[in-house]
């Protein structure tokens, strides 16, 4: 799976690691139990300070995309249903986006059709999960 | 002695004209430091004015070595050490002066043909190739035993203690204290790869690096054991100068090895390469008077402007800025001292029961009581070697040693022939030997010593 860092975007480049990851995860380009690099190897690679893959890490392990571990260092977690994945904030961003959408003057139709599309890409080709 | 400085610049010159040469070669979207596609690095007017950059090295050389002749000219001669460094500091101005100029020639020809390549501002990083970093390289085993064996002179002069009055024993842990820095290069080197998406080119890369580095590493060691050896056994000027040559054409060599490598590594893999690295991106302007400048990059070794010249030091950050500091320091240090040492004259000063010599850095003071004899000779005693002090094409001075008087303290003017010898109780120094600028100044001062110690 392929980083693609933009050094001088207005997203921080912490934000763009766990973002990318995450992405990765999702469509399939990481499995559970796939290693990630350490974090001076990452921060190496991409040029930047090893705290900012630390935070991106830090991140991705609150939210238990990752863990971390001593002796086998971070790795894509298994996916595990969360009673209250769908709360406030994700409540929030989806409400942000689709009234982004409205004010650009895309109708419900459209909107319906296109987020079904982005679903299938992720969800696609995928099992269910238990 | 003239003839060893002229070798010496020489290897200099010539070494440098072959880096300004080797820049002029396409490698890493990069001509002499300049940003160019392959396509566009095969332009006529691209091709023309390398072909005048090749030329114009080759003058630089030229003019150079024909410049070095003048060492044995008086009075430039009796100077020759400090000019020795002022030319080779010239040699280095004019090349540097050479590429700045046809930098500017390129730049000029890339504006005129609207050659504009987008700044590389997306960075892309394949997660295997960071997760594999390191892993490809030889094992740091080979560096590590490079720098135990750099001991061998330190442990031989352990056993000969005859030895080291020709060879401090300090002096011998020079070469591990240099060749830690190999090992830190072999660590550097060992994860080091430009291509950060390929995960089989930043394999095959790490590997030729960290040859590169354990190459280099061997090579110091071979350099510090010749030169040991030809300091203990040989005591000549030429056969110190031997590993000096053998050091500067093995890094030339490996330099070369590994730049060839890898620019096979880059046709093997152009067809493979995706898209963002095979396009040429214009580098951001972070190069203030010659060296890289960015606070914002946490690096501290940086590759250099020109791809493949090896390493420099960013000096946007303090330790940088401190390394910065330091080199530019020892580099007016030396050069300080060369000239202090070349135009102070000694000053014999007799005053009551003591004689002061003044002379740079190696002041002496001796009692009336201490004096054992005062002699005159007209050649110095035989097998003379330096100690620890300056030893330059008119002077020498400073704590040296001699077959049969053992150490001595020496100031003398070469190119006088006539010594005026002081023989001391004790052993260190068991000698004072001194002259004047001319004969009769060295017949004066003896007998103002002989007069002063009958007294």
């Amino acid at each position: 799976m392929r980083l693609k860092i933009d050094m001088s975007g207005n997203i921080p480049i912490y934000q763009q690691i766990r973002n990318q990851i995450v992405f990765g995860i999702a469509t399939g380009q990481m499995r559970a139990g796939d290693k990630l690099p350490t974090v001076r190897q990452l921060a190496d690679e991409i040029g930047v300070n090893p705290m900012t893959v630390s935070k991106a890490y830090g991140m991705l392990k609150d939210e238990g995309v990752i863990l971390m571990d001593r002796r086998h260092g971070a790795q894509v977690n298994r996916l595990q249903p969360k009673e209250n994945a769908l709360d406030m904030d994700f409540d929030h961003t989806a409400m942000l986006l689709i009234s982004e959408a409205y004010t650009k003057g895309v109708s419900q139709q459209e909107l319906e059709r296109h987020i079904l599309l982005l679903i299938n890409k992720i969800y696609g080709h995928k099992e269910v999960l238990p | 002695m003239i003839v060893t400085y002229i070798i010496i610049l020489w290897i200099v010159f010539w070494v440098m004209t072959a880096s300004s040469l080797y820049s002029a070669q396409y490698h890493d979207h990069q001509v002499l430091g300049v940003v160019l596609s392959k396509a566009h690095s095969q332009h006529d007017e691209i091709e023309k004015t390398l072909v005048s950059f090749t030329k114009a090295c080759r003058l630089v050389l030229l003019l150079s070595a024909v410049c070095s002749l003048l060492l044995f000219v008086e009075p430039v001669s009796s100077h020759a050490d400090f000019i020795m460094i002022l030319l080779m500091m010239a040699n280095l101005f004019v090349n540097w002066l050479v590429i700045d100029r046809y930098q500017m020639k390129l730049q000029h020809i890339k504006e005129q043909n609207n050659w504009i390549y987008p700044q590389k501002n997306i960075v892309t990083v394949d997660l295997e190739v960071a997760r594999d970093s390191g892993k490809s390289a030889i094992s740091p085993v080979w560096v590590w035993l490079f720098l135990l064996l750099d001991f061998l002179p330190t442990v031989i002069l352990l056993f000969h203690t005859n030895m080291r009055q020709i060879y401090p024993i300090g002096f011998s842990l020079i070469g591990p204290l240099c060749q830690l820095s190999f090992v830190y290069l072999f660590y550097q080197m060992r994860g080091r790869h430009s291509n950060t998406v390929n995960a089989q080119f930043a394999r095959q890369e790490e590997r030729i690096n960290s040859i590169a580095a354990t190459l280099s590493a061997l090579a110091m060691l071979v350099f510090w054991l010749l030169f040991s050896a030809s300091m203990m056994y040989a005591q000549n000027g030429l056969a110190i100068l031997a590993p000096v040559i053998v050091l500067l054409a093995a890094v030339f060599g490996i330099i070369r090895w590994q730049q060839s490598k890898i620019s096979g590594l880059e046709e093997k893999f152009a067809d493979e390469l995706p898209e963002e690295q095979e396009n040429a991106g214009d580098q951001q302007i972070l190069w203030k008077w010659g060296f890289y400048y960015d606070p914002g990059d946490p690096r501290l070794f940086v590759p250099k402007r020109m791809a493949g010249m090896g390493w420099t030091i960013n000096i946007g950050r303090p330790a940088g800025k401190l390394i910065c500091f330091g080199i530019t320091a020892f580099l007016v240090i030396i050069i300080g001292i060369t000239a202090y040492g070349g135009s102070k004259d000694y000053q014999v000063s007799v005053s009551g029961p003591k004689v002061t010599v003044d002379a740079a850095m190696y002041d002496m003071t001796f009692d009336k009581s201490e004096v054992q004899s005062v002699t005159i000779r007209d050649d110095l005693p035989p097998d003379g070697t330096r100690v620890n002090g300056y030893g330059g094409q008119s002077k020498s001075y400073g704590h040296f040693s001699f077959k049969g008087y053992g150490s001595c303290m020496l100031y003398i003017y070469n190119n006088v022939d006539r010594y005026v010898v002081v023989q001391l109780k004790g052993n260190d120094p068991g000698y004072v030997i001194l002259n004047g600028k001319t004969q009769a100044e060295t017949d004066a001062l003896y007998h103002n010593i002989s007069s002063w110690s009958s007294k």
